[in-house]
């Protein structure tokens, strides 16, 4: 019963909008779009030559966002950049910084105060224009991480069991087993412990689905393999592979999707008539998150435990920059 | 033919190459004895070396634009003329129908994927020049599901590797708004709820953009709340005649069909409304309810952004402002008023402290969070005991009653039935 379609088919149509006519009042300001590279990098890049051009791009903007800067912030933010620029960034650049009136400050600080950082006073009466999101991220130092950590929902593994299995009989003398060939050509068996679900095919193959960790994915998959083995099959347990692994976080402040998805085109897929969160494909590493506008993020598609928290700790910079836009 | 042997049966050398169809043969001409044969199969090599036209090739089909191709380029255009849209979309629509259907995955598809393929093309066109077409109108001119809908045009847009920009929000209210027929008198519209167009959509998009700025609209689904800030606008216009006509009539009477959260989320945009209301001194003694909301909205929108900021803190803030008292007057004055904490505010009575600027999902209380499972220390490689294993396996006691009742179940089902 789809309720959302609502227009009688014609409604909307036929009553045209003229094109020519702007919205009085903009409720989308559009937002510089921007979006380059591959992956949203927090870690510090310590080629200088890609320092350089970007404090060359961001030069051009510097006048721009003085005026927005209270004296106060650029001195602390010369501070943090000159103890940093000691430690890792290379002789050239260094010595801009240390030279560096407020003007010379390197961007690479200033995006990441200002969109956390608004002036007190004022509340943005429109999505203020976002900085630009560049894959060379400020250089946050390592202890600087969200202190959130994905939990792990579900890992999809499979296994060979190394011989053609007779499905009827493994239905008609296992418990916990369901077969309905009409429907799907696999036994469907669960145990309890850990509380996991397999698909079990005639070709001897499995999927096993429902664990929490690698480790329970892998007991579970040996317990199948077992049961199966005591029916009378010789079942082995070769070429077990984690598949897929689902985790979640809650960064615990809402966030606003339509900004998200102008400033990360390419990576971002909002539909809000299809589904309620963002659909961000992030590249490297090679993960789907779905962000919701509570805050929630799902990572999907990891195949080791390291990607996932890797995904999250990518995205989580960019969802701080949306906190502020109301 | 002289030099080429002779006939061994007659010695003749009158040679003649015949060929017997498709074998090529040497003829004596005197006797008609077959003096040597070709061989009458080709070796691979022989093959390659011949020069024989493909048969995809013979009959042009990578030229020529198959019928299917054409049956969907039509259909494309009469959308797009259905739609009543500009010229140039078409040409942009049809080379969007032509860009995917190179693609061997939508070349092999099945007719109903076409066909919803259309309606992807005319919706990414539409997208693209801003025009506000949603999913839903589409859906319904194609007789095509929603999820149908949706699992191509997520497909067609990574295909395709196309930038689609979001729907645009004011251009649909316009659109959307200007088909309720509540601008003329009619026998079902009676005069005291004919609005004027532009006074009704002017206030439609302020109470739009004060949703979107609440959080309202983030995350769902555009057209209801629309509805609801629709109703709100014409409610307000004239509410002494219209504040007894619900949502639900409103819908009819303006020949519009009612999306279903279209009433959440207008109890939504009244309790803003009503927090902002608290915070001008002189609506607040007026202890209004969602009803009597609706007379002063023309107010509240007229102050949104000052009072927006006053009633709401913002949610997201690491450092929460404390609520310095706001002013006892709002922000704005009206003509010949002038709010003032010395006129009879009793003492003690202040405006509300600002709620959290949250969206909705957020403010319900949070369901109770099952304990996190206890960190196991399973290792993977653990003994299974026997007996954990016996028990998922069938006694042969439970096997035969299992086959018993099975067979049962199978002579019930095979009796035929009587006729």
């Amino acid at each position: 019963m789809d309720q959302n379609n609502s227009l009688p088919p014609y409604a909307q149509g036929l009553a045209s909008p003229q094109g020519a006519m702007t919205p009085g009042i903009p409720i989308f300001s559009p937002m510089m779009p921007y979006g380059t590279g591959l992956t949203p990098q927090p870690i510090q890049n310590t080629n200088s030559l890609s320092i350089l051009e970007e404090q060359q791009r961001q030069q051009q903007q510097q006048q721009q966002q003085q005026q927005q800067q209270q004296q106060q912030q650029q001195q602390q933010q010369q501070q943090q950049q000159q103890a940093v620029a000691a430690a890792a960034v290379q002789q050239s650049t260094s010595q801009q910084t240390t030279q560096g009136t407020s003007g010379q400050a390197p961007q690479l600080f200033h995006s990441q105060t200002l969109t956390t950082a608004p002036l007190p006073g004022t509340t943005p009466l429109y999505p203020s224009p976002v900085t630009p999101m560049t894959p060379i991220t400020p250089a946050t130092p390592a202890s600087e991480s969200s202190g959130i950590v994905p939990q792990l929902q579900n890992i999809v593994s499979t296994v060979n069991l190394g011989c053609k299995l007779d499905l009827k009989t493994i239905a008609l003398r296992a418990r916990n087993a369901e077969y309905n060939p009409k429907r799907f050509a696999a036994v469907i068996m669960r145990i309890r412990e850990p509380r996991t679900t397999a698909l079990i095919f005639s070709s001897g193959k499995m999927v096993c689905t429902g664990a929490k960790s690698e480790e329970q994915s892998r007991l579970a998959a040996r317990k199948y393999a077992r049961v199966v083995q005591k029916l009378g099959f010789p079942a082995k347990f070769l070429d077990f592979k984690i598949q897929n692994m689902v985790g979640s976080c809650d960064v615990k402040f809402p966030i606003r999707l339509e900004g998200l998805v102008l400033t990360h085109q390419q990576f971002s897929s909002y539909e809000p008539e299809l589904f309620p969160g963002l659909i961000y494909r992030m590249i490297k590493p090679r993960i789907v998150l779905l962000i919701f506008v509570s805050g929630k993020v799902v990572l999907t598609g990891a195949k080791v435990r390291a990607e996932i928290y890797e995904a999250f700790e990518n995205i989580y910079p960019i969802l701080k920059g949306f906190r502020k836009t109301t | 033919m002289p030099g080429r042997g002779r006939c061994p049966d007659c010695g003749s050398t009158e040679l003649v190459e015949d060929s017997h169809y498709s074998q090529s043969q040497l003829v004596c001409s005197d006797c008609g004895c077959v003096v040597t044969e070709g061989v009458l199969t080709t070796t691979f090599s022989d093959e390659g070396n011949l020069r024989e036209v493909t048969y995809s090739r013979s009959t042009g089909e990578n030229e020529q634009i198959s019928r299917s191709q054409q049956r969907g380029l039509r259909r494309v255009r009469d959308l797009c003329r259905v739609l009543q849209l500009p010229p140039t979309f078409e040409d942009t629509a049809v080379a969007y129908y032509q860009q995917a259907y190179r693609h061997s995955g939508i070349r092999a598809a099945r007719l109903q994927k076409k066909e919803v393929l259309v309606g992807c093309c005319v919706l990414i066109t539409c997208r693209q020049h801003n025009w506000p077409l949603t999913m839903g109108a589409i859906c319904t001119l194609l007789y095509a599901d929603l999820d149908v809908f949706s699992s191509i045009y997520m497909q067609i847009v990574k295909l395709l590797g196309l930038d689609v920009p979001s729907l645009c929000l004011a251009e649909l209210v316009k659109t959307y708004c200007s088909s309720f027929k509540l601008f003329q008198a009619s026998p079902s519209v009676p005069a005291k709820y004919v609005e004027d167009k532009e006074k009704m959509l002017s206030r439609t998009l302020q109470l739009v953009e004060l949703a979107n700025e609440t959080w309202l609209v983030t995350g769902r689904h555009p057209l209801p709340v629309i509805t609801a800030a629709t109703f709100l606008a014409w409610q307000s216009l004239q509410p002494a005649d219209r504040l007894s006509c619900s949502l639900a009539r409103f819908c009819k009477l303006a020949n519009v069909d009612l999306p279903y959260p279209a009433s959440s989320r207008l109890q939504e945009l009244l309790a803003v409304l009503l927090r902002m209301a608290e915070q001008l001194a002189w609506l607040r003694v007026l202890r209004l309810d969602k009803r009597s909301v609706v007379k002063h909205i023309g107010d509240l929108l007229q102050h949104r952004h000052s009072l927006v900021r006053l009633a709401f803190r913002d949610g997201t803030a690491e450092v929460e402002t404390r609520g310095k008292e706001p002013p006892a007057w709002g922000q704005g004055q009206r003509e010949g008023e002038v709010g003032n904490n010395s006129l009879g505010l009793p003492q003690g009575k202040r405006p509300a402290s600002p709620a959290l600027l949250l969206p909705p999902c957020m403010l319900k209380p949070p369901k109770p969070i099952c304990p996190a499972p206890p960190v196991s220390t399973v290792t993977g490689d653990e003994n299974i005991s026997d007996s954990e294993i016996e028990q998922y396996l069938r006694t042969p006691q439970e096997v035969r009653d299992f086959q018993r009742a099975q067979a049962a179940r199978q002579a019930a089902t095979s009796v035929p039935n009587p006729p």
